[in-house]
């Protein structure tokens, strides 16, 4: 079906997925997500354990029904576009089987698609080559992994999901796996993938989905999410003397979220960190300033902190 | 069905020596010992004489020790995560079973292969009736046992689990007079058990219901043995599915 409008890589309309468990009756694991990717992007879905991400991409993949709310893969219901082979995911863990070699799995699950890629080359494509004869049960963490990977490449998909591909990696093989993951990306696949390394979503991503408590909290560039830290910090040493009264000014400042003391050291956040760096300064005899960026770290817990508050 | 995938599976049992082991050699061995190496093995039984009896009964012993092993490992399998691997491909659930139902089929070929050439070899003699029939119904009623494989491994969820149903087997077949005629209270308490009325259907062409002691046992017996079994087999084995599903 071809329109004027590009048709969108992945939408999700309303999606809420709540599980039944026998101790405490309701777990809302996705509570109504909106989404829209576009072909071509490279999405980090970003959140702490619990936040409803592997649950998320379980619907997309059409692995789990959604309770309530639609996904749409390039205009098709899930099942159909993995049967088509346009999405492809790496999971998180299992799904192996240890007594296959790794050419061996790699040809098993070739020969139930209609038109995968050859072996040779998505064990190339995976850096997987020299490994082919090893049994899976003999593969470290990262090589079984890439092994995912190249099984995830079989039928060329339009778009690729990574559930947490990293997890259980040391640094050097994670690594490894971004490099080759970065190569894919380059050739204009579209790639959603869950973490919850921010260095990873930092350094790989264009766009930040945040979520928590199983919504979107945050939504955009690496450089906008970075930007939702509220502004930068700002310490200094200050007088013994008089500590209280200086919070009491400092929080009275525009701009400021928060003051914090350790010993005779203010750690001051806010969205104008001139003012407060001037009053501690000029005003408040304080020494020692620093002014710190805020990271995407500190976004981050941030932008979950104001939802927990705004829960609580 | 598609070769590939059946070759490859059938590499994976091959290549697991410890289960050949128990599949292929014990029961070919259990055939030398307790048929064509005894001094009775020439008497006549039926259509043919007691080697063929015993060389019917250790095939039988073999073939569900091998549905029963790959039944469970495909349960066991798809619940530590190749199910949800298998799941981002285009194959579908009933492709999947027709597959593992083919790979057990022809792993179970192998010992009753072996055995019927180790029986050709030795005493054993029947009717050209009885020898074919008997092998295939040692192979078709095997498949009951792949169901109780499957639900063991969907109860249980462990490969130990799965060998802990392989290992019941031997207690399942002496139960089931497979390697020992029973007599008196335990006969009757056999005819309730699982490999009682698969193993009395395959002898069926060769005995024609005659028992050891002599007596006669209808038809009707083993027939009804084999589907009870099935359906408990079969009920328990959907039950668990289902359960596993909504675990989800």
């Amino acid at each position: 079906m071809e329109t004027t409008t590009p048709t969108a890589a992945l939408t999700l309309d309303g999606l809420a997925k709540t599980f039944r468990t026998r101790t405490d009756g309701h777990v809302h694991a996705v509570r109504g997500v909106d989404l829209e990717i576009r072909p071509g992007e490279v999405v980090a879905l970003l959140g702490p354990n619990g936040a409803g991400k592997t649950t998320a991409l379980d619907m997309v993949l059409g692995l789990t029904t959604p309770t309530e709310g639609r996904v749409t893969i390039f205009g098709r219901p899930p099942r159909s576009a993995v049967a088509a082979g346009r999405i492809s995911a790496v999971l998180q863990s299992g799904g192996l089987l240890r007594d296959l070699s790794v050419r061996e799995t790699v040809q098993m699950v070739a020969s139930v698609f209609e038109a995968p890629r050859p072996v040779e080359e998505v064990l190339d494509r995976a850096g997987l080559t020299r490994l082919g004869a090893r049994k899976v049960a003999k593969c470290s963490g990262g090589e079984q992994q890439r092994l995912r990977f190249a099984l995830a490449l079989l039928p060329d998909p339009d778009l690729l999901v990574l559930d947490e591909p990293t997890a259980g990696m040391d640094v050097s093989a994670r690594r490894d796996f971004w490099d080759t993951m970065q190569s894919d990306a380059d050739a204009g696949r579209t790639v959603v993938f869950a973490t919850h390394y921010l260095e990873e979503a930092d350094s790989f991503a264009q766009r930040i989905v945040l979520m928590a408590g199983g919504r979107i909290v945050a939504d955009g560039s690496t450089a906008e999410i970075r930007a939702r830290a509220s502004g930068r910090t700002v310490s200094a040493d200050v007088p013994a003397v008089g500590q209280e009264a200086m919070a009491d000014r400092l929080r009275r400042l525009p701009g400021v979220v928060e003051v914090m003391r350790q010993g005779s050291r203010f750690i001051v956040r806010s969205s104008d960190s001139d003012a407060v760096a001037r009053t501690l300064l000029v005003d408040l005899g304080g020494t020692n300033v620093e002014i710190v960026t805020g990271s995407l770290e500190s976004a981050f817990l941030a932008i979950t902190g104001e939802l927990e508050e705004s829960v609580a | 069905m598609n070769a590939t995938f059946v070759l490859l599976e059938l590499r994976r049992v091959l290549r697991d020596y410890v289960s050949m082991f128990f599949i292929a050699v014990l029961p070919g061995f259990f055939y030398v010992i307790f048929g064509a190496a005894t001094s009775f093995s020439g008497e006549g039984a039926g259509n043919g004489n007691v080697a063929m009896y015993v060389m019917i009964s250790m095939a039988a012993y073999g073939a569900v020790t091998a549905t029963t092993g790959i039944g469970g490992m495909a349960a066991v399998e798809r619940m530590q995560g190749w199910g949800r691997q298998l799941g981002l491909t285009p194959l579908r659930d009933g492709s999947y079973v027709a597959m593992k139902a083919a790979v057990a089929l022809m792993i179970a070929t192998i010992p009753v292969t072996l055995i019927y050439v180790l029986g050709l070899l030795t005493k054993a003699e029947g009717t050209a009736t009885a020898w074919a029939l008997s092998a295939l119904l040692v192979l078709v009623g095997a498949g009951v046992f792949a169901i109780y494989g499957l639900a063991v491994g969907l109860a249980f969820r462990s490969e130990a689990a799965v060998s802990a149903a392989s290992g019941l087997l031997v207690i399942m077949a002496f139960l089931g007079n497979i390697f020992i005629p029973l007599s008196g209270t335990l006969l009757t308490i056999a005819k309730f058990t699982p490999l009682y009325g698969y193993v009395a259907l395959a002898r069926y062409p060769l005995t024609e219901g005659v028992q050891p002691d002599g007596s006669h046992e209808p038809l009707w017996i083993a027939v009804v043995n084999v589907t009870v079994w099935a359906a408990i087999f079969g009920v328990a084995a959907t039950v668990l599915v289902r359960r596993g599903r909504e675990r989800q």
